[in-house]
C-alpha cells in the first residue's frame, strides 16, 4: 500500500512538473534552470547549448565603449541568420546569463533591451541556428558607475 | 506594462516598458538582510490572436523598470489586432497589458 502510494504521488508530481515545460514552448528558466545559476559564461553556455565552440560572425551586437550607468546599459543585438534562439551574457555579474530569446516563424530577431553590469566587461550575444551551430559575437565596454547596487 | 506596437512593410516594431524593481541577489542582501527577497522578471511572453511572438526568459540583469525593443513579422497581422503580452517574475506574480497594433 505504502509502495502504491509513493508510486502514485510521484507520478502525479512528474506529470505536473511535465505539464508547464509543454504548454510553453520553451521557457528556459523551466527547460534550463542552471543556466540561470551559473557563474560563468562558458558554464551558462555549455548549460544552455550543451557546447561552447561557437563562430564568431553573423550576428551584430551594440553597446557603448563607455557606460556611464551601469543599471542600464542600451544594448541591441540583431542577426539574420535562421536561429532557434538567442541569448546574452556577460562575465562580471553574480551570474552570467542576462536571457535568453526562444525564435519562432513570426520573430524578425532585431531586439534592444537595456541591462546592468557591475563593472567593466565584456557582453556576449550567442546565436543558435537552425543547422545547430552556435553563432556569437562579444563587445568589452566600460562601465563608469556600477549597477547591481541599485 | 506600456506598450506600444506599430506596423510598417510587413513588419510589426514594439517598444515596451515593464514596470518593475528587478532586485538583484546583491541588493536584496544589501537592503533587507536576505537574498530570499529578490524578485524580478523572470519570464515576458507576446502574443497576437494567440500566436506567441514573443518568448524571452529573462535574469535580474535587466535594468530596473526594463524597456525593450523587439519586431515581429506582421504579414499575418493587420493593424488593429491585439498584442498582449505578460510578465512573471519570481514571486509568481504576473501582469498582463495589451495594445492594439497601430
Amino acid at each position: 500500500m505504502e509502495r502504491r502510494q509513493f508510486l502514485s504521488l510521484t507520478l502525479g508530481a512528474l506529470a505536473l512538473a511535465v505539464v508547464p515545460a509543454s504548454v510553453r514552448a520553451e521557457n528556459y528558466r523551466e527547460t534550463k534552470p542552471t543556466v540561470w545559476k551559473a557563474h560563468t559564461v562558458e558554464d551558462a553556455m555549455q548549460a544552455l547549448y550543451g557546447s561552447t565552440t561557437t563562430i564568431e560572425k553573423g550576428v551584430k551586437l551594440t553597446a557603448p565603449d563607455v557606460a556611464s550607468n551601469g543599471g542600464a546599459i542600451p544594448v541591441d543585438f540583431s542577426t539574420d541568420l535562421d536561429i532557434k534562439s538567442i541569448a546574452v551574457f556577460q562575465n562580471v555579474n553574480p551570474e552570467s546569463a542576462v536571457l535568453a530569446i526562444s525564435t519562432n516563424k513570426y520573430s524578425v530577431n532585431d531586439y534592444s533591451i537595456k541591462m546592468k553590469m557591475k563593472k567593466s566587461g565584456t557582453i556576449t550575444v550567442v546565436a543558435q541556428g537552425t543547422d545547430g551551430k552556435l553563432y556569437s559575437a562579444s563587445k568589452t565596454l566600460d562601465v563608469a558607475l556600477g549597477g547591481c547596487e541599485g | 506594462m506600456k506598450i506600444k506596437a506599430k506596423l510598417k512593410k510587413g513588419i510589426v516594431s514594439v517598444k515596451a516598458m515593464a514596470k518593475h524593481e528587478m532586485m538583484t541577489y546583491d541588493v536584496a542582501e544589501k537592503k533587507t538582510g536576505d537574498r530570499n527577497n529578490a524578485n524580478y522578471i523572470t519570464h515576458i511572453s507576446g502574443t497576437v490572436n494567440g500566436e506567441t511572438v514573443l518568448d524571452m526568459t529573462t535574469s535580474q540583469f535587466l535594468s530596473k523598470n526594463p524597456i525593450f525593443k523587439f519586431d515581429f513579422k506582421g504579414d499575418t497581422f493587420k493593424a488593429g489586432d491585439e498584442l498582449v503580452m505578460t510578465w512573471v517574475d519570481l514571486k509568481g506574480n504576473t501582469e498582463t497589458s495589451s495594445t492594439d497594433i497601430k
